[in-house]
């Protein structure tokens, strides 16, 4: 009988150790589900699946660059801004009304669409082009905090606010509408029952996984995160993974905004703002430290799926809108204090002995 | 002295004062752009406008150097000052009273930080980011998507005039004083230092660091909401958007000034009314110079880069040069 | 039996941490006005004791007396007030604030009612305090512009400005200079003298029986043996603590230098650290390098390893010149470099054991795929190997974290690391410092069977007694530059001394 406790008191211990966000997540849901029947619905479960997507994609970026001790900023601008040029590649139509005034009219864009307007390659040098400026965008990242020393957060803001502002200033504030149709099915479509959205957040996590658990520079992201000084000392390449790291975080942002892009069907400069709370949120409640070495690509699954369901079943309570907000707020603390006791827990109970 | 021993403490001496260097250059960059900038004129409407951002970048100096990190001012100004431009609408209250409520919901917002952090031990990046969101949402649902304008008789007090200085930029002076005196002629503000530096071996030194984290959250509540009264105060209204944004001026504005993000290191002054200043002065040099509005937050973010990296720099230089030498004969 | 004139009664204090007994029923007493000597290998239950003493931690049994009255104190803070002050040998202080700060963070003099600092009446309480204990620096110093020495002398000026009568010294001598040694320990004659109790802890055994009245050996948290200091002799340290008899500290030397040369260092200079430094490394050899704190022993070492450059010389390893190298051109040329402090430099403390024993040789065709994809296999198994061979326990390699370890360990865990990267050319940088008896034994072991394979060590010490007993040169760097080298069998040790005294000043190089 005691071998029988014994081993569900392990098991307790080992899922709330490093399944914590997950279990919560699910009873949240399982909850939810009891008060509001809607929420096991096909079409809300597949309303949850189309959000975790392109927010799952963020936070595995913002991941890297946390693990290796900094923190990217700049993913919410670095979705407006390829959003934007990705689209003004692509573009079908724009409406003189609108774009007269802006700097590029004539030069790039047209009444009959953007530089390569019903073109068979518009939407993959579109794609091309996105990428490669968001791993440009992250290349400056991570250059400013690797080689100039610069703090992460500040680094991060301000290339937040530079690309924010250019996106604006291409757009002159305005959407970019008239998508091709092939482009805008990534958004909407998939491959028999499994949407695109859904493979492209996949193979970034299964990327992720890869290069954290098989690869020596997932050992040196570790390292580097826990203690760049014995890094250094090692022989690890220290810059380079750093830059690596905002690299990655800035693809993975252009990936989100490419699957958002193609849901919303337009390119906008104000792509993202707020998601940037949902993305930090989502990593730190799954558990990624914000102090560097220590995160798990489960665990930034878990935090989106956590934040996911949390902000659908807000949507569902017939709350006050603005409420929305406030109890969005006091259950991401709730979620913080458990976490805080869950750690207490695992340091007191013999099960985690090692140490 | 030997020859090469006295560049080494010019040049000592000029890393140290990098903020106030950086400060003199854009100011004279600015003013050959812009003929008009030099006029007394616009470097006070600059310092006045810039007088709530210091004002709260105060505020948050007191928490970034115990080594924690305030994400909700932005929402605490936000609330606030629709608090207390409800009690003025709805209750008819005098100005001196809604300004009671303005500073006494600021306490409140961030005694709930304070109490978050120090008792519950979450993380402050995570639970001034929650209150950040609730304390937005409460203030919405307050509002309910209305603005809300505030009296004549407060928006005098913007454009008043104490023996001929605006009123804003002597609460920023008064609130500059007042701080430096606390962190520097204090033994709390002496243990808010040690606190930063080491928490653990500030606890093990006796100082209560429950207290000094918990003080620091609440002032950095009260100067945040007494910032958000200058700015309605100036502006004349509140609405959805207010205070959005301003933590991370407030940070910049601090860590442009020398405040470090690791907590111990920094001064109010002159830092903080270095920092703050120097964000005001881009913006207003911006457009005196007549630059496309659209190309603003881009210069803008280009010159903090730019000081942000000189200062980088500044650091890895001063260790290096601080560092003890072998003499060598 | 209590009997007057006693400071301090331990009753029977046990104490246990996740069912290891730390402290198995310690009943011990120390008078006033004396210098304890606590000595035992890591793992004893000294440190454990004091923090008990210390009001750390609260022992599961037992009770302790503290001048005639029982004493149970909740915190850190209760300890202090009554008198007990406890010297880690990672310093309380804050770097960023000054002298003065620094001794009143707790208690300034102050105005009534204004709550503000009386800041003349603080400075001049602080240079009263610093005469005290003969530190002589102006009191608004940042803390963190002075010597580790001298921040210890200021440490113990706050312990003195709370009227400590008790004060505990854990390890104070590692990173002090030959001087500032001796200054600490006129300051704890001065002290005893005056009254006060000092438990001095520490791993050296000739200093321990130099400076106390009494000695008490703890092993396995059980106090072994206690007396005056004339029952005891260093031998009967060592046993007692061991717990076996230890005929010699150091393993036989079996290595030996061949004529090869593995390391070429001409006319080395980098400006303000290391002047024109020449020497040559062999194969099989042992060199080692002494010299007095700051004389730029680590910092040529970081040159040799490419973490620091060179502006002048020569440096060529194994036949092939090196220069404006990184550390990772330095480990493929077959170069390690174990540095001086392990937490800092030469361990991922939260990482795994095995995840640091394998970073430094992580992209050895042994362990990865065209050093991008890792074995995981063949990391476990090495791991596994080597730790067997440097005895390094530990009870999960692939999951404990590396803080959990013991300092021996902990070092263990760093050669551990380099050893994966078979190196021919290793750099050991004070390995053996905080470590006990028993670790370091099995540390002078590794290097000589290192070295009988044919690896070439440069062996940084400031330990004359430990390069006598294992090299086969010593080299003396003093300011910067080599002034002296030395054969074994002609390893004089006051020519050596002179030789590292060599090109100071008189009157000291206070910066």
């Amino acid at each position: 009988m005691s071998h029988l406790r014994k081993r569900i008191t392990t098991a307790c211990g080992w899922l709330l150790a490093d399944h914590f966000i997950l279990v919560l997540t699910v009873v949240f849901f399982l909850v939810m589900w009891r008060i509001y029947p809607s929420m096991g619905g096909a079409r809300n479960l597949a309303n949850i699946s189309s959000n975790m997507w392109p927010l799952l994609t963020l936070v595995i970026g913002q991941m890297f660059v946390l693990l290796v001790g900094g923190i990217d900023l700049s993913q919410t601008s670095i979705m407006a801004v390829t959003s934007v040029t990705g689209s003004m590649i692509m573009t079908l139509r724009l409406d003189p009304a609108r774009f007269q005034d802006n700097p590029l009219w004539g030069v790039v864009l047209s009444e009959s669409g953007g530089l390569l307007a019903g073109h068979v390659l518009a939407v993959p040098t579109a794609v091309i082009l996105m990428l490669t400026i968001g791993a440009c965008i992250g290349l400056i990242n991570g250059l400013a905090v690797a080689r100039l020393r610069m703090p992460p957060f500040m680094v991060t803001l301000v290339t937040m606010s530079f690309f924010s502002g250019f996106a604006i200033y291409l757009t002159r504030s305005e959407n970019i509408m008239h998508l091709p149709e092939s482009f805008i099915v990534i958004g909407r479509g998939g491959l028999g029952p499994v949407p695109y959205a859904m493979m492209i957040a996949f193979l970034t996590a299964v990327a992720a996984w890869t290069i954290l658990n098989r690869m020596v520079l997932g050992r040196w992201i570790y390292a580097v995160g826990i203690n760049r000084k014995t890094a250094v000392v090692s022989g690890v390449p220290c810059a380079g993974v750093i830059v690596a790291a905002y690299v990655f975080s800035g693809l993975c942002a252009t990936s989100a905004a490419i699957l958002y892009s193609a849901r919303l069907e337009a390119g906008r400069p104000t792509l993202g703002q707020h998601l940037l709370l949902d993305v930090i949120g989502a990593a730190v409640i799954g558990g990624i430290s914000l102090f560097g070495g220590k995160g798990k690509v489960r665990w930034a699954v878990y935090g989106v799926a956590f934040f996911v369901v949390l902000d659908n079943s807000l949507n569902k309570m017939p709350l006050n809108f603005y409420a929305v907000d406030i109890i969005k707020g006091a259950v991401i603390l709730m979620a913080a204090v458990l976490d805080v006791l869950r750690n207490l827990l695992s340091q007191r109970s013999p099960a985690r002995a090692g140490a | 002295m030997s020859g090469s021993g006295k560049k080494h403490t010019i040049v000592l001496a000029a890393l140290r004062n990098t903020p106030l260097i950086l400060f003199v250059l854009l100011f004279v960059c600015f003013g050959i752009l812009t003929p008009d900038f030099f006029r007394y004129q616009s470097i006070e409407n600059a310092v006045k406008q810039a007088s709530y951002i210091g004002i709260v970048a105060t505020g948050m100096a007191f928490v970034l150097l115990t080594g924690g990190i305030d994400l909700s001012v932005g929402s605490n100004m936000y609330l606030s000052t629709v608090a207390a431009g409800l009690c003025i609408q709805r209750f008819g209250l005098p100005g001196w009273a809604a300004f009671t409520v303005c500073i006494g919901v600021g306490i409140v917002f961030a005694a709930t930080n304070a109490l978050i952090i120090t008792r519950l031990r979450v993380i402050p990046f995570i639970a001034t980011l929650a209150t950040m969101v609730a304390g937005r949402g409460l203030g919405r649902m307050l509002l309910q998507s209305r603005a809300i304008s505030y009296p004549e008789a407060i928006t005098s007090i913007g454009s008043a005039r104490l023996w001929g200085v605006p009123y804003p930029i002597v609460l920023f002076a008064a609130i500059l004083a007042a701080a430096w005196i606390m962190l520097h002629r204090t033994q709390w503000g002496r243990q808010i230092y040690a606190v930063g530096y080491n928490m653990e071996a500030a606890r093990k030194a006796g100082i209560n660091t429950v207290r000094i984290s918990a003080t620091a959250y609440v002032l950095c509540g009260a100067f945040a909401s007494l910032g958000g009264f200058v700015s309605v105060a100036q502006l004349g209204n509140v609405n959805t958007g207010f205070g959005r944004g301003s933590e991370f001026d407030a940070i910049a504005a601090a860590v442009l000034g020398g405040i470090s993000l690791f907590g111990g290191i920094g001064s109010i002054f002159p830092g903080v009314l270095l920092g703050a200043v120097m964000i005001q002065l881009v913006s207003t040099g911006l457009v005196s110079a007549r630059v496309d509005l659209y190309l603003h937050s881009m210069i803008s973010a280009t010159i903090i880069f730019a000081a942000v990296a000189i200062d980088s720099r500044r650091t890895i230089l001063l260790e290096k040069l601080q560092q003890r030498r072998i003499q060598i004969e | 039996m209590i009997l007057s004139g006693e400071l301090i009664h331990f009753g029977n204090i046990t104490k246990e941490f996740f069912g290891i007994r730390a402290l198995a029923g310690i009943t011990l007493s120390m008078p006033s006005g004396q210098i304890v000597g606590l000595v035992g290998e890591n793992g004893a239950g000294k440190s454990t004791l004091m923090n008990v003493l210390g009001g750390v931690f609260a022992p599961d049994a037992g009770s302790m007396i503290w001048q005639g009255r029982p004493y149970s104190p909740e915190g850190p803070a209760d300890a202090t007030r009554e008198g007990i002050a406890f010297i880690h040998q990672e310093l309380n202080l804050f770097g960023n604030l000054s002298i003065a700060d620094n001794l009143f963070i707790d208690g300034f003099p102050r105005v009534r009612r204004l709550g503000v600092l009386k800041r003349g009446t603080a400075n001049r309480l602080a240079r009263q305090r610093l005469e005290a204990v003969a530190l002589e620096c102006p009191v608004n110093t940042p803390v963190e512009n002075l010597t580790p020495g001298e921040q210890q002398l200021v440490e113990i000026a706050r312990a003195l400005g709370r009227n400590a009568r008790l004060i505990i010294l854990d390890e104070p001598t590692s990173s002090l200079t030959q001087n500032e040694r001796e200054r600490l320990f006129g300051l704890m004659n001065e002290l005893r003298k005056g009254g006060c109790t000092l438990v001095f802890i520490s791993h050296n055994l000739d200093e321990v029986l130099r400076m106390s009245d009494r000695i008490v050996v703890m092993r396995d948290g059980c106090v072994v043996s206690t007396g005056e200091k004339r029952e005891y002799t260093v031998e009967r340290m060592i046993t007692d603590m061991v717990g076996r008899q230890i005929n010699n500290l150091y393993p036989e030397k079996t290595s030996r230098a061949s004529e090869e040369v593995l390391l070429r260092v001409e006319g080395l200079s980098r400006s303000g650290t290391v002047d024109d430094v020449s020497f040559v490394l062999h194969r099989g050899e042992i060199l080692g390098l002494f010299g007095l704190m700051g004389s730029g022993r680590t910092e040529l070492a970081r040159i040799l390893f490419g973490l620091d450059s060179f502006s002048a010389g020569n440096l060529e390893a194994i036949g092939r010149p090196l220069g404006g190298h990184k550390p990772a051109k330095s480990i493929s040329r077959g170069l390690a470099f174990v540095t001086e402090n392990r937490r800092d430099e030469g361990l991922l403390m939260e990482g795994t054991i095995e995840s640091n024993v394998a970073l430094a040789a992580l992209r050895r065709r042994a362990f990865s795929r065209w050093s991008v994809w890792i074995r995981g296999g063949a990391i476990r198994e090495r791991t596994l190997r080597t730790a067997g061979e440097l005895r390094l326990h530990a009870a999960d390699l692939r999951r404990q974290p590396a803080r959990n370890l013991s300092g021996g360990n902990q070092q263990k865990a760093v050669i551990a690391k380099w050893l994966l990267t078979e190196p021919k050319i290793l750099i050991l940088d004070e390995p053996t410092r905080g470590i006990d008896i028993g670790a370091k034994y099995e540390i002078y072991t590794i290097m000589n069977n290192l070295a009988a394979e044919g690896a070439g060590i440069l062996f940084i010490s400031s330990e004359l007694e430990e390069l006598a007993a294992t090299c086969d040169r010593i080299l003396v760097m003093s300011n910067g530059r080599i002034h002296g080298e030395f054969s074994r069998g002609a390893f004089d040790e006051k020519a050596i001394l002179e030789a590292a005294f060599e090109g100071l000043r008189i009157g000291g190089t206070k910066r």
